[in-house]
């Protein structure tokens, strides 16, 4: 492509001033929308396509570009992290009361939805490797005795079999909920989302 | 051949487990969600605005309004690139806040000399090169052109966000590529 070995400093072809009266932004236009329809007055300008060329280069280049930006990050450490989670409020996410018997009849007893979500978080920690991620409840939860479905996602690590895994957390679930609450829960509906890796998973750019 | 196989299973967990726990208001999962994209939220603000020493605070901005706003997120799994789309944004409010006159189309001023960062691995050397001609850019194309191919931003979106006419934001963005490739095809 480069026919010149030393750099012509003015008029070369590479300063795309010859485009036969096309312009950068009518290309990247044209690029935009994959070359189609074939514009037959871009394609038979050598100046177009030479300069198609060096767009499409760019194009190309430009992931790498955040990619290799990004790995010349350092990795975050601890004290940055901290001093994110510092700074975020962590009363946001209660969501709804879900009612309990209270002991006395003037006593008005309660516990949150985001409470019972960590309760039924924390199950995971009897199946080592499983990662729950979002945690619903479909029902009414706020009227003692309504149906309700618990929902969640899961990550289970490489190498397990799922049905196993789903069932023990299943039923540490339900032990669980039943502990703490009295959710008349009629079904755990869990959803595998994620297989973790066992190599390194490349971090989530790209 | 050392397969240690999760030394925290949250840090291997996918993107839409853990944003959907962070969602939920689990912490932890948004610390793992922190670790995995503070480098690319740095690397792209440091992009919008290079030599800056507001890199940091924005990605911390970014992370802070990111937790505030993770519950109305409805596809967890695009968390990536909602907290580019977040990071944008913030990256955007100190321009403003630096600018505060919306003529930007108007300051066509070159790039001050920045030292271009000298990272070993922009050694392969096109990466190099385009890095080299997006840090020579004036201030208004560089905003464009990154908001637009590292931030996937449509053309009205940077006119919205940037306080711009389209027409600008096209020619602004067409200048920019040209440069770009000029610079690029000068180098080869």
């Amino acid at each position: 492509m480069n026919e010149y070995d030393t750099p012509d400093p003015r008029g070369r072809v590479t300063e795309f001033e010859d485009l036969d009266g096309h312009t950068i932004e009518e290309l990247s236009d044209y690029l935009d929308a994959g070359r189609t329809p074939v514009d037959a007055s871009i394609e038979g300008s050598p100046g177009c396509r030479i300069a198609l060329d060096a767009l499409t280069r760019l194009r190309e280049l430009t992931p790498e570009l955040l990619a290799a930006d990004t790995s010349a990050e350092p990795g975050p450490d601890d004290t940055w992290v901290q001093s994110i989670l510092a700074g975020i409020t962590l009363d946001a996410r209660a969501g709804r009361r879900i009612p309990l018997p209270a002991p006395a009849l003037e006593a008005d007893l309660g516990i949150t939805e985001g409470a019972v979500r960590g309760v039924i978080r924390a199950a995971e920690h009897t199946v080592p490797g499983v990662v729950i991620g979002k945690c619903r409840f479909d029902g009414d939860v706020t009227v003692p005795g309504e149906p309700v479905r618990v929902r969640v996602d899961v990550s289970v690590p490489y190498g397990e079999p799922i049905p196993d895994l789903a069932e023990r957390l299943r039923s540490e679930i339900s032990a669980r909920v039943m502990t703490h609450t009295t959710l008349n829960v009629t079904g755990i509906d869990i959803t595998v989302h994620d297989i973790q890796q066992l190599q390194n998973r490349t971090e989530g750019n790209r | 051949m050392s397969s240690e196989p999760c030394r925290n299973p949250l840090e291997s967990a996918d993107d839409r487990i853990i944003a959907g726990r962070a969602a939920d208001g689990d912490t932890a999962a948004f610390a793992a969600l922190v670790r995995r994209y503070t480098p690319m939220m740095r690397a792209y603000t440091r992009r919008i605005l290079p030599g800056s020493a507001d890199v940091d605070d924005v990605v911390q901005d970014a992370f802070i309004t990111a937790w505030d706003q993770l519950p109305k997120l409805d596809d967890p799994g695009r968390v990536r690139n909602w907290l580019m789309r977040i990071t944008g944004r913030k990256a955007i409010d100190r321009i403003r806040s630096a600018r505060p006159h919306s003529d930007l189309s108007e300051m066509e001023l070159p790039a001050q000399d920045r030292m271009a960062p000298q990272r070993q691995v922009e050694a392969r050397a096109g990466i190099a090169a385009l890095s080299d001609a997006i840090n020579q850019l004036p201030d208004s194309q560089r905003e464009c052109w990154v908001l637009r191919e590292l931030g996937d931003y449509s053309y009205e979106e940077i006119a919205q966000e940037l306080d711009l006419p389209i027409s600008t934001v096209r020619g602004l963005l067409a200048r920019a590529r040209k440069d770009i490739i000029v610079r690029m095809e000068q180098w080869r």
